[in-house]
C-alpha cells in the first residue's frame, strides 16, 4: 500500500485528509509542523508527500526541499491557504520549488485524489 | 504771562453755570457713543452730535420725537420699551442689540440705560448710551471663524490618519485571518465531498451538499478579494506616463460600457510622468470610472474624464497639505449618476462599506484605490450631490525625471506575450517594457510557432493573458512542450477562471499562473521565478 503523508498544522483539515485518502487504501502518516515532518521522514514507506505552505517550525517550502533531497523520487503536492502574499504566489513558488501540484485551500478533495492516483501511477511505471 | 492772564480775564466774564454747561455740551457732543435723555412719555428730550450724525439729522429734528418715531414702532414694542421700563423702575439696564441706523445701515451696539435724576427719588428722565460696537463684534466673528477653520483642518487630518490607519490594519488582518479561514474552509469543503459519496446523488441530502460546496466558493472569492486588498502594499514603481494609462483605460471602457453611457475626455497635458506601477494605475482608473457607470444606474449618462497638470503650490492651498510635490497631475472623473449623501461620502473610502445588494461587491474596490494612490504619493478627494452626481479628484506628484526608465542591462530578456483584451494588454506592455524587457507582441498565438523556431528571435519567456479567444493557445502551448520546446510560460489569468488555476500548473503547460488583478511586482516575481 503506498505511504501517504500528511503535513499539516491544522488539526481538522489533517483529520479530513486522513479520512479521505484512508478511503483508497493508502498508508497515512502525519505531522503536525515542518519540522516533525523532516525529522521523522521514513523514505521507505512515503511515496507522496502532501504538505501545507505555512506552518510553525520549519515551513512547507522547506519541508519540499529537504524531501527532495532525502529522496529525490517522492511526489510532493503543496496546498496552501495564503496568506500576505495570496495563494497564488506562495504555490507558484512550491511549484517552482519543485512540486509536483499545488492546490489554493479550499480545493476539491476528490481533485486531489486524482492527481495522487495519476502521481503514483507515474511512480510505478 | 499775558496768555493766561487773558483765559482767566475771559473765564471771569462767563457765569460759572454757562461754563459747566460749556463744558458738558463739548464733552456730551465729542462722545463716540450716541448720548440721549429720555422722558416717560419714551420721548427724546436731548440727543447729542453723534445720535445727530447717526441718523443723518439735526438735533431740532429728534428731540421731541418718540423712540417708536426714532426706531420704528415695532422695534420698540419689541426690543427697547421693557429695557426702559425696567430702567424706570430703577435699574441700570445694558444689554447688546443689532439696529438699522439710517447712516450706516444695520450695525451692533451695547446700549445702556441709566435712571436719572437718581437723588430726586423719582425717576423722570433716564439716560441712554449707545456705544457702536461693529467692529468689535467682527473682529471676534473673525476669530472664531479662524479658530472653526483651524478645528476643521484639524478633524480632517485626524480623519485622513485615521482612515490610512484603519486601512493598514485591514490589510494586515486581512492577510492573517484569510490563510485561517481558507483552513477551516477546506475542512468543510473535504467533509462535504466525503458525504457526497456517502449519499445518493438523487436524494436531497446530496443536493443540500452542493449547497454548502456553493457556500464555501462564495467564502472563498470574499477571502480572494480581501488577499487582494492586502498584497496591493507592495508596489513595484516605473516611470510612466499618466495619459497613456488613462487613454488606455478610456478605450477600455468604451468598448465595454453600455449605450447609456456617454464617455467624454478633455485631455490637457500629454506629459504627465509618474513614479508607478501601470498595472495599479490602470486599475485605480478602471475602478472609478466602473463606479461612475454604476452610479448611472442604466440612466442616460456622461461621464468627463480630464486630466491636466498642476502646481504643486495649488495642491497645498487646495488640499492643505503640507508637504507638496513641485508638481501634480490632476485627474477627475466626473459622473451625471445618482450622486451621494454627505453621510455616506465620509466612508466611502472604509474597506467593505458598500452600498450595493449583499454579494453584488466587496466593498474594497474604492479602498485599494485609496490605498494604492496614497502608497504612490498621491491624493483622491470626492465632492458629491444627490441626484446630480459624483466628481472624484486624482493627484498624483509628477516625476523629477520625466523620461522613460533607461534600464539597459547586458541582454534583455525577451518575452512573447500573447495579448487578451488590447488596452489591458498595452498597459502590461508598457508596464513591462519600462520594467527593462524587450516584448514581442502578438495578438494571436499563431506567430508563437515561428518565433520559437527561429534561433535569432526565440523569446526566453511567453507570457499570455487569458481571453476566451486565447484558449487555442493552451492546445498550442501544449503542443509546443510536447515537441521539446523548454520556454516557460507563464498565464495571467481571470479571477472568475481561479477554479482552474491548479489545473493550468498541475497539467504542466505553465510554470507560474498569476491572477489579475495583476501589479508589476507580481509578474516581475513570477518572470524571475521562471527565468532561472
Amino acid at each position: 500500500m503506498p505511504g501517504i503523508l500528511i503535513v499539516e498544522d491544522d488539526t481538522e483539515l489533517r483529520e479530513m485528509l486522513k479520512v479521505s485518502f484512508s478511503r483508497r487504501k493508502y498508508t497515512i502518516l502525519e505531522a503536525g509542523n515542518g519540522k516533525d515532518a523532516i525529522t521523522h521522514f521514513k523514505p521507505g514507506v512515503t511515496d507522496l508527500v502532501v504538505t501545507d505552505l505555512i506552518m510553525p517550525e520549519e515551513d512547507g517550502l522547506k519541508v519540499i526541499m529537504k524531501l527532495r533531497e532525502i529522496k529525490p523520487s517522492i511526489k510532493i503536492i503543496a496546498i496552501s491557504g495564503g496568506g500576505k502574499a495570496g495563494p497564488g504566489s506562495y504555490l507558484n513558488l512550491a511549484k517552482a520549488l519543485g512540486a509536483d501540484a499545488v492546490y489554493s485551500k479550499p480545493f476539491s478533495v476528490n481533485d486531489m485524489i486524482l492527481k495522487i492516483e495519476e502521481l503514483l501511477n507515474v511512480e510505478q511505471q | 504771562m499775558n496768555s493766561g492772564k487773558d483765559i482767566s480775564e475771559n473765564d471771569d466774564s462767563m457765569s460759572f453755570l454757562s461754563r459747566e454747561k460749556y463744558f458738558a455740551d463739548h464733552i456730551l457732543n465729542n462722545s463716540r457713543s450716541m448720548i440721549s435723555v429720555i422722558n416717560r412719555d419714551y420721548v427724546y428730550e436731548k440727543v447729542n452730535t453723534t445720535f445727530c450724525k447717526a441718523h443723518k439729522g439735526l438735533a431740532e429734528y429728534i428731540v421731541g420725537k418718540t423712540l417708536g418715531d426714532v426706531w420704528g414702532q415695532e422695534t420698540f414694542r419689541n426690543s427697547i420699551k421693557q429695557n426702559i421700563d425696567k430702567c424706570f423702575s430703577g435699574a441700570t439696564v445694558k444689554y447688546e442689540a443689532s439696529f438699522t441706523v439710517p447712516q450706516a445701515g444695520r450695525r451692533y451696539f451695547e446700549v445702556v440705560f441709566r435712571p436719572f435724576p437718581v437723588e430726586s427719588g423719582e425717576i423722570t428722565h433716564l439716560l441712554a448710551e449707545t456705544f457702536d460696537i461693529t467692529d468689535l463684534k467682527l473682529s471676534e466673528k473673525i476669530a472664531i471663524e479662524k479658530e472653526e477653520e483651524f478645528k476643521r483642518m484639524e478633524q480632517m487630518l485626524e480623519d485622513r490618519l485615521l482612515q490610512a490607519q484603519k486601512l493598514e490594519t485591514i490589510g494586515a488582518l486581512a492577510g492573517g485571518i484569510a490563510h485561517d479561514f481558507n483552513n477551516i474552509l477546506a475542512t468543510i469543503s473535504g467533509y462535504s465531498e466525503l458525504l457526497q459519496e456517502d449519499l445518493p446523488k438523487t436524494s436531497a441530502s446530496y443536493q443540500k451538499v452542493t449547497k454548502i460546496q456553493t457556500a464555501v466558493s462564495k467564502a472563498r472569492s470574499l477571502i480572494n478579494q480581501m488577499l487582494t486588498f492586502s498584497r496591493q502594499v507592495e508596489q513595484e514603481k516605473v516611470t510612466v506616463n499618466v495619459y497613456e494609462v488613462l487613454k488606455e483605460t478610456i478605450g477600455f471602457i468604451k468598448s465595454a460600457a453600455p449605450d447609456n453611457v456617454t464617455v467624454r475626455s478633455n485631455i490637457r497635458s500629454k506629459n504627465a510622468f509618474v513614479f508607478a506601477d501601470p498595472t495599479q494605475l490602470f486599475r485605480v482608473f478602471l475602478n472609478l470610472m466602473t463606479n461612475a457607470i454604476q452610479a448611472l444606474e442604466e440612466r442616460e449618462g456622461i461621464i468627463s474624464v480630464s486630466l491636466k497638470n498642476v502646481s504643486g503650490k495649488s495642491v497645498r492651498d487646495e488640499l492643505n497639505k503640507m508637504i507638496v510635490a513641485d508638481e501634480y497631475v490632476l485627474v477627475t472623473f466626473r459622473d451625471t449618476g445618482r450622486g451621494m449623501d454627505p453621510s455616506l461620502l465620509r466612508r466611502i473610502f472604509e474597506p467593505f462599506f458598500t452600498t450595493r445588494d449583499i454579494g453584488k461587491g466587496s466593498g474594497l474596490g474604492l479602498s485599494v484605490v485609496h490605498g494604492i494612490i496614497t502608497e504612490m504619493g498621491g491624493e483622491i478627494l470626492v465632492s458629491s450631490e444627490k441626484d446630480k452626481g459624483s466628481v472624484f479628484y486624482v493627484y498624483l506628484p509628477i516625476s523629477a525625471e520625466s523620461a522613460k526608465a533607461n534600464i539597459i542591462s547586458e541582454k534583455r530578456k525577451r518575452i512573447f506575450l500573447i495579448m487578451g483584451n488590447k488596452h489591458e494588454s498595452r498597459i502590461l506592455s508598457l508596464a513591462l517594457e519600462s520594467a527593462g524587457y524587450e516584448l514581442i507582441l502578438s495578438s494571436s498565438p499563431k506567430n508563437l510557432a515561428d518565433a520559437v523556431s527561429d534561433r535569432n528571435s526565440q523569446p526566453d519567456l511567453i507570457i499570455f493573458m487569458s481571453d476566451a479567444e486565447n484558449i487555442k493557445a493552451v492546445n498550442l502551448l501544449d503542443a509546443l512542450q510536447k515537441s521539446g520546446s523548454e520556454i516557460p510560460c507563464i498565464i495571467i489569468d481571470d479571477p472568475d477562471h481561479d477554479i482552474h488555476e491548479e489545473n493550468f500548473l498541475n497539467s504542466g503547460i505553465v510554470s507560474q499562473h498569476i491572477i489579475k488583478p495583476v501589479s508589476l511586482k507580481e509578474i516581475k516575481d513570477a518572470i524571475q521565478m521562471s527565468i532561472k
